[in-house]
């Protein structure tokens, strides 16, 4: 027998998705951000003006949208959730640098293998395949294995569905990569919508008599 | 009996109460959090909460900031380095005393 005090600690950390911003603004403006900038940059074409501009922008693109939509779900967070179930302080993982290396790991094994696999056959958009291997088995281990957060397993198994379906699909890799993101932009809104909406039912803001 | 199963009697009180062992636990796994949160995730009702973290300040185990959000109050609870040391003392002699009786 262990005296075993990890459900509580769990329990705590799922505290951060307990209302859906995370999926909805989170992962549902992230992947939106992408969905426009993939569609936008095959509408232009590489070697256009714009084209080059979207192709050089790439990394500020990234940053931007991480930066932005982190500011956005606090804000949404701190308006809706702090003064309903109250407000949380996070700190830091004691194992932060342990956990990157081995996610970085995973996503390098992970990408490499589905490259060879892809490479068999010449029609397969390795692109949008990797995109969505790589999201899936990033959804699965972040936040399925480690915060134990069970509609996780549902947005996994989409992005794996979603990125195989259209490799095969034939579109341009560009319409490609952004009906994927477009995909997922949607499945976490679904997602965080029916989660906020579930949470808002549960917790009316309380108000003086 | 043995020496390691009556270490059980020194167990620190102050942390074995249930109420008190619970939000030790919650703020363990975090920065810091509201009162709010705490009442919510430990279904206390304020004055014992509150009767609670007043025992748990007094000891030094937990650190309490009170301020305003707006004109709101907001009172912050945030676990000591003394207060991780009890815990984890308190877990590591508990966890013997199972060892030692199952």
């Amino acid at each position: 027998m262990k005296a075993d005090f990890s459900e509580v600690e769990q329990r705590v950390k799922r505290y951060w998705y307990v209302d859906g911003f995370g999926e909805l603004v989170g992962g549902g403006g992230m992947c939106l951000i992408l969905a426009i900038y993939f569609a936008a940059g095959e509408y232009f074409g590489a070697e256009t003006f714009f084209g080059g501009i979207l192709q050089a922008s790439m990394v500020l693109v990234l940053l931007g949208g991480i930066v932005l939509v982190r500011r956005l779900v606090i804000a949404a967070k701190q308006r809706v959730t702090y003064p309903r179930t109250g407000y949380v302080e996070y700190s830091e993982p004691k194992n932060k640098v342990v956990a990157s290396v081995l996610s970085a790991a995973v996503g390098v094994v992970v990408a490499v293998t589905f490259v060879f696999i892809i490479r068999q056959f010449n029609k397969i958009d390795a692109l949008v395949a990797i995109s969505g291997a790589v999201m899936g088995v990033v959804l699965f281990v972040k936040q399925v294995w480690t915060a134990k957060v069970k509609r996780f397993y549902i947005l996994s198994a989409m992005a794996l569905i979603f990125g195989t379906v259209l490799s095969v699909s034939g579109f341009p890799r560009g319409y490609n990569l952004g009906l994927f993101y477009a995909l997922m932009s949607l499945s976490f809104a679904i997602s965080g919508g029916l989660t906020l909406k579930k949470y808002l039912d549960e917790n009316p803001l309380q108000t003086e008599p | 009996m043995s020496d390691e199963l009556r270490a059980v009697t020194t167990l620190d009180r102050l942390i074995h109460e249930p109420a008190r062992l619970l939000i030790v636990t919650i703020l363990s796994s975090i920065a810091s959090a509201d009162f709010l949160f705490l009442q919510r995730e430990t279904g206390l009702t304020k004055g014992n909460l509150s009767a609670h973290l007043s025992k748990l300040e007094a000891a030094e185990y937990v650190k309490i900031e009170k301020t305003f959000k707006g004109k709101l109050p907001l009172t912050i609870c945030k676990l000591t380095s003394a207060g991780q040391k009890a815990l984890k003392v308190y877990r590591q002699q508990l966890q013997s005393f199972i060892d030692q009786t199952s």
